[in-house]
């Protein structure tokens, strides 16, 4: 089954006071993919999903589900969805005040789904958004996103703040209630560990750049971490890993592209977590070797 | 036309306490006071103390008996209409304050993220508060000057009957209804006429970190510039007329002498007028800056 192109970015660069928050960015995502944004910083991931929601200007070409973001971003909207910031639901209105808003102004928006969607949490609606806690408005705000049916979901970090307990919850009413295998989701956090489960395909930026992206299956196949059995360290080092570091007392090597079988001989081998994939990727990239 | 309702309903309901509440006070404020006058009860006589609200002694009794049926009508719809300005000015008052932050508070709490992810164009959001200020606020206003006008009609039935100074039929005319439709252009003239300074409050809300020094500071600027280099004070007339009735404005044709009713003609006059028309040229590429700005400013930061 073809699947269709969501973002088509190429070459895409914002420069701000001379210097690129984003420099040159290639990107290609298609329908039903969960792609994480995983970066330091001023990597450019917030400044790239701004672009896509059209909230900013850039060079180069970028098309969202076929609309120039910027030029058509009110007829975008009707089809994407986003969650840029916690809560940011305005403090004065009451919740059925914002889902009457949202009911008249959003053709996609299915009042009986949120309604039947907050009735499984705490919150009532007749309460003002300022007396909610902070993870009720994040809750909220989901709720509100979860019962449009748009094609493209944008969510720059949008549990920071939240307790675990929160964000837990986030997640997973994201993907069971939400995901359906056809629409797309972009997602930027600095708590990689809790959407590592969740995403389908991951994006690495560094100053601006994209440092690496590939599916989490293929980065599963293709990177391996192997804990050394302690006369075998010696050996594990002889096949080159490409990135090397010490926890808990123990060396553990990163490898790409090396056969599973010559690895098991050698002690504990398991595919990375995402976080440390990426601290190895971004030593890599910092000490120059990208070859 | 339901986005459009959808977002004026909001407007109200976010300013329900300027725009219905403040009014709606001041009215029963006003219509307590019309009462306890009427009814003598703030005639205060004493060896100590004396306090007076007699509004008709005998010279004024004497003139309206002598007066024409037409003075007679003319004075009671004047005093009508001029009993309603506490009320105008509280809802005056309500649009400066509502125009400088209407844009400011939605950067000052991040709002302003949650409506751009909604499929509104910004052009739609400012025409919006637009259609609330010109529209829906007059109609808003309206039925606290028609309560007003009631009570103080009934009061001054009775007390002008009980004390024969003129029959009932010369309070309850027969324009009084046609009144309320008058009151109700004039109004949507007034907020036309002042609406560039409304438009220029919004857009120091979209902008500046200081709404308020944003908006006063430029003009106060360009006042003495034009006082020093131009030896004209041209701008300062701009904003004072704006800001003034709509009737009494130096460029309007008919000067009045005196309160009257307002006409529906009256109101063809001021459109026929250049100053409404530079009004509005100066309106149309002030709601363009407000569109501009409030699409590509992304500092959040409000004082």
């Amino acid at each position: 089954m073809n699947k269709d192109i969501v973002v088509k970015a190429h070459g895409v660069k914002k420069n701000y006071d001379n210097s690129y928050a984003l420099n040159g960015i290639d990107l290609e995502v298609t329908s039903g993919q969960i792609l994480g944004f995983l970066g330091p910083n001023g990597a450019g991931k917030s400044t790239f999903l701004q672009s896509v929601l059209g909230l900013i200007n850039t060079e180069g070409n970028l098309e969202v589900l076929g609309l120039d973001p910027r030029r058509d971003r009110h007829k975008l909207l009707k089809e994407v969805c986003s969650i840029t910031d916690v809560a940011v639901l305005p403090k004065w209105m009451t919740v059925d005040q914002i889902l009457q808003y949202v009911d008249g102004v959003h053709p996609g928006f299915d009042l009986q789904k949120c309604h039947s969607i907050l009735s499984k949490t705490n919150i009532k609606r007749s309460s003002q958004v300022k007396i909610l806690s902070r993870g009720m408005v994040v809750q909220l705000h989901l709720s509100i996103v979860m019962a449009i049916n748009a094609r493209l979901l944008v969510l720059d970090e949008p549990t920071l703040g939240l307790d675990l307990v929160y964000r837990k919850e986030f997640y997973s009413q994201l993907i069971e209630d939400y995901y359906d295998g056809e629409k797309t989701i972009l997602i930027s956090t600095h708590q990689v560990e809790e959407i590592e489960g969740v995403l389908s395909d991951a994006v690495f930026m560094n100053q601006g750049r994209i440092v690496m992206q590939d599916s989490i299956e293929s980065i599963n196949k293709k990177f391996l971490e192997l804990r050394p059995n302690r006369d075998s360290l010696e050996r594990a080092k002889s096949l080159r890993p490409i990135h090397q570091r010490v926890e808990l007392g123990r060396e553990v090597l990163l490898f790409e592209d090396t056969e599973q079988e010559k690895l098991s001989d050698l002690g504990e081998v398991r595919p990375p977590f995402i976080a440390d994939l990426f601290m190895a990727i971004m030593d890599k990239t910092k000490n120059g070797d990208n070859a | 036309m339901t986005v459009l309702f959808t977002m004026i309903r909001k407007e109200i309901q976010e300013h329900k306490l300027a725009f219905i509440y403040a009014p709606f006070i001041v009215a029963l404020v006003l219509c307590a006071v019309i009462i306890s006058v009427y009814l003598g009860l703030t005639d205060i006589q004493t060896t100590n103390f004396s306090f007076s609200t007699d509004v008709y002694d005998e010279k004024y009794k004497e003139g309206m008996l002598l007066a024409s049926p037409e003075a007679k009508t003319a004075v009671i719809r004047a005093g009508l209409v001029v009993l309603g300005l506490p009320i105008l000015l509280t809802v005056g008052f309500g649009l400066l304050a509502y125009s400088l932050s209407t844009f400011a508070d939605e950067r000052k709490d991040r709002s302003l993220i949650f409506w751009r992810s909604l499929p509104v164009s910004d052009l739609t959001t400012v025409m919006s508060k637009l259609v609330f200020i010109v529209v829906v606020i007059p109609l808003l206003v309206l039925p606290n000057l028609i309560l007003l006008q009631l009570v103080a009609s009934l009061s001054v039935s009775i007390y002008f009957v009980s004390n024969d100074i003129v029959p009932f039929g010369y309070v309850w005319t027969s324009y009084f209804i046609s009144d309320w439709f008058r009151i109700i252009f004039s109004l949507w003239a007034q907020a036309l006429w002042s609406l560039p300074i409304f438009l220029w409050l919004m857009l120091s809300g979209t902008y500046f970190k200081k709404p308020v020094i944003g908006a006063v500071v430029p003009l106060v600027a360009l006042v003495v510039l034009e006082g020093i280099i131009f030896k004209a004070n041209n701008v300062q007339e701009f904003i004072e007329n704006r800001l003034g009735f709509w009737s009494r404005a130096d460029s309007f044709p008919i000067q009045y002498e005196e309160a009257r009713v307002v006409d529906i003609t009256d109101v063809y006059l001021m459109i026929t007028t250049q100053a409404f028309w530079i009004g509005m040229i100066a309106s149309a590429v002030l709601v363009a800056g407000i569109v501009f700005t409030r699409s590509t400013n992304n500092d959040f930061t409000v004082e």
